[in-house]
């Protein structure tokens, strides 16, 4: 009862000095608006990663031929893989599938007078197994097409928007560095890649044509995407696809492996790694702001505290005891943190918003609210007690005396 | 009954040592109406925060009740002025801001039991002292006077022993200072002990016994009534 009545008396202190609550309210309003958009963007960075790898497969090990540390497609002109390694890669425990397909990067494509760029792959009929992505319309390339080196193609949609509009490419003719493909399919949408690339801007076609055709690389394979069971048998099938390659290449110790393999951990970590330091920087600036308030809140506190000496003077003359004080300026505090935190939030998710219609990822879940909530109430505590503090220890005639 | 025996009262301001009270007695007894009669800086504001409990001796005793005060901490103090005391102050002191009715209510936040009719108590006070028509005005709104009335209305809310008034009518016309001094004799004849500190011998040939004050002493004592 006596708390409500304490409460009661910094509920009326506030509304009596609006301009102060203002002021307070205002400086706490805007760090826990800058912390709760920064939570909202590096949230929704992290849902598009993991979108992303999503995109890519989570049970998924991708081989690449070629060695070093490039990222990104090894192309049919450093295939290095063999039918023996695709094979043996099958056999090992745990694996599911094994497609192979051959990468050209950037091929000329042309309808009619239209003209442009896409990555050309040359795939199997279980590449949509693999990647479980086939066609949204027409037919997928076919075991048959790969045994008679057909000329047909699925495009992807972004080059089929290039070449055709909104017009049907399906049993049109297009040219591949200057072959001509029949379309029969049109590729499912899949978005961005992990890295950011269009997975979109794609053409496939049967792996036989492409190798013999169109990349001149009969023998060895660019690529290969292995599928296990149970993705966390990744690693330890990663592990052992290393071993089979190197020994069916026979590189010795010293020698570096002439192939990479990609998992989505890695992947994960290759993103996670590039926006470290953004993040750092961002988090940074998400605990400064709310501390910059906290100061504000506690400079105005000790204004207001000796500008109301003579309050203070009073109350303790009519029997308030020092942790009376106390209470009466840290719940002032604190409410003006919590309205702030309240009002922060609401402001952050609209600024969020109005960011993510510019094209950032947002993600707005129950963090925002819980960290603003804990936040706000830290700041009031731990910047309202020393005002609350200074307060209470005023000797009370003297503060009676001032004028 | 409230006894100072033999109280000294000194300041330390750097190397300079001031010496306000100096082995002051005196005693108020139940139901007395007494006067401090001292002139202006001699000591009567410190005399006056002294009997109010907002500040200890530096030497000798100050019984309340019979307590020593010096062997009580804050908290124990700040029961005794909320149970207690009733303060009057030259300047009023009220909340600006702040209903004459909430400012009478102002010590009932600090007690430790809120009566149930608080407000009709409060307002009781406010219509005795004859502002019944003023209960929502704010200080601001209100003569001096009528804020010295709300003062002491506030300082009767919790019923207490002694109402202990520095120069009450210090800022108030010679009407409203009548009127004032009445409402304190009222209370006296109510059987209430009531402590005068003024510079005002007319104030204090209100009281029924006047104690004068010379160099932090007690000079002599003057019985009216």
């Amino acid at each position: 009862m006596k708390a409500i009545r304490l409460v009661g008396v910094s509920i009326n202190a506030i509304f009596k000095h609006k301009m102060r609550a203002f002021l307070i309210i205002l400086a706490i309003v805007v760090g826990i608006a800058t912390l709760t958009v920064i939570v909202a963007l590096t949230q929704g960075m992290n849902k598009q990663i993991i979108e992303r790898i999503q995109n890519f497969g989570p049970d998924a090990i991708v081989v690449h031929s070629g060695g070093g540390k490039i990222r990104g497609p090894s192309t049919a002109a450093e295939a290095s893989i063999t039918r023996k390694d695709i094979s043996d890669i099958e056999n090992i425990e745990g694996v599911k599938l094994v497609t192979s397909f051959q990468v050209a990067l950037d091929m000329a494509i042309k309808y009619g007078n239209k003209f442009t760029t896409s990555w050309v792959w040359g795939v199997e009929s279980n590449w949509k197994d693999a990647w479980r992505r086939g066609a949204s319309k027409g037919e997928f390339i076919t075991d048959s097409d790969n045994e008679q080196l057909s000329k047909v193609c699925v495009i992807g949609q972004t080059a089929a928007k290039e070449l055709f509009g909104d017009a049907n490419p399906i049993r049109e003719n297009i040219l591949i560095e200057n072959v001509s493909f029949h379309v029969v399919g049109i590729l499912e949408k899949r978005g961005l890649s992990p890295v950011g690339t269009d997975f979109d801007n794609l053409v496939v076609i049967p792996f036989t044509t492409a190798s013999r055709r169109l990349m001149n690389q009969p023998l060895y394979i660019s690529t290969a995407r292995v599928i296990v069971y149970n993705p966390t048998d990744l690693e330890p099938v990663a592990k052992r696809i290393k071993e089979v390659l190197r020994e069916n290449h026979h590189l010795a110790a010293i020698e570096e492996d002439d192939f990479r393999l990609s998992t989505p951990g890695e992947i994960s970590e290759m993103v996670k790694s590039t926006s470290k330091t953004l993040k750092l920087f961002l988090w940074l600036v998400a605990v400064i702001s709310p501390l910059v308030g906290g100061i504000v809140l506690m400079n105005i506190m000790l204004m207001a505290v000796s500008e109301r000496k003579r309050e203070i003077g009073l109350r303790r003359a009519v029997g308030a005891k020092k942790k009376h004080i106390v209470v009466q300026f840290l719940a002032e505090s604190i409410m003006f943190t919590f309205t702030g935190g309240i009002i922060g939030v609401g402001a952050g998710i609209v600024i969020a918003f109005l960011i993510n219609l510019s094209g950032k990822p947002i993600s707005i879940t129950w963090q925002p609210f819980a960290i603003a909530f804990l936040f706000s109430t830290f700041i009031g505590l731990f910047f309202g007690i020393y005002p609350a503090k200074k307060a209470a220890m005023l000797d009370p005639a003297s503060a009676l005396s001032q004028k | 009954m409230i006894e100072f025996k033999d109280v000294t009262k000194s300041f330390q301001s750097g190397s300079i040592r001031t010496d306000v009270l100096n082995g002051l007695t005196f005693k108020v007894e139940k139901g007395e109406f007494a006067a401090i009669m001292a002139p202006s800086g001699t000591g009567k504001t410190t005399l006056l925060n002294i009997l109010g409990c907002l500040m200890k001796v530096s030497s000798g005793s100050y019984l309340f009740e019979g307590i020593d005060i010096e062997t009580l901490n804050d908290d124990n103090l700040s029961e005794i002025r909320n149970k207690e005391i009733g303060f009057v102050f030259q300047t009023f002191n009220l909340l600006e801001r702040t209903s004459a009715l909430d400012n009478v209510l102002l010590p009932l936040i600090y007690a430790n039991t809120y009566p149930a009719d608080a407000k009709q108590r409060a307002i009781q006070l406010l219509e005795s002292v004859g502002l019944e028509e003023r209960i929502y005005y704010k200080p601001s709104e209100l003569s001096g006077g009528q804020q010295q009335k709300v003062a002491i209305a506030r300082a009767l809310i919790n019923d207490p022993s002694i109402i202990l008034a520095d120069e009450p009518t210090g800022n108030l016309d010679s009407e409203s200072s009548k009127e004032v001094m009445n409402i304190f004799k009222t209370l006296h004849r109510q059987g209430r002990m009531i402590v005068v500190v003024t510079h005002d011998i007319n104030i204090a040939r209100n009281a029924g016994r006047i104690i004068f004050l010379k160099e932090g002493k007690v000079e002599k004592t003057e019985v009216l009534a």
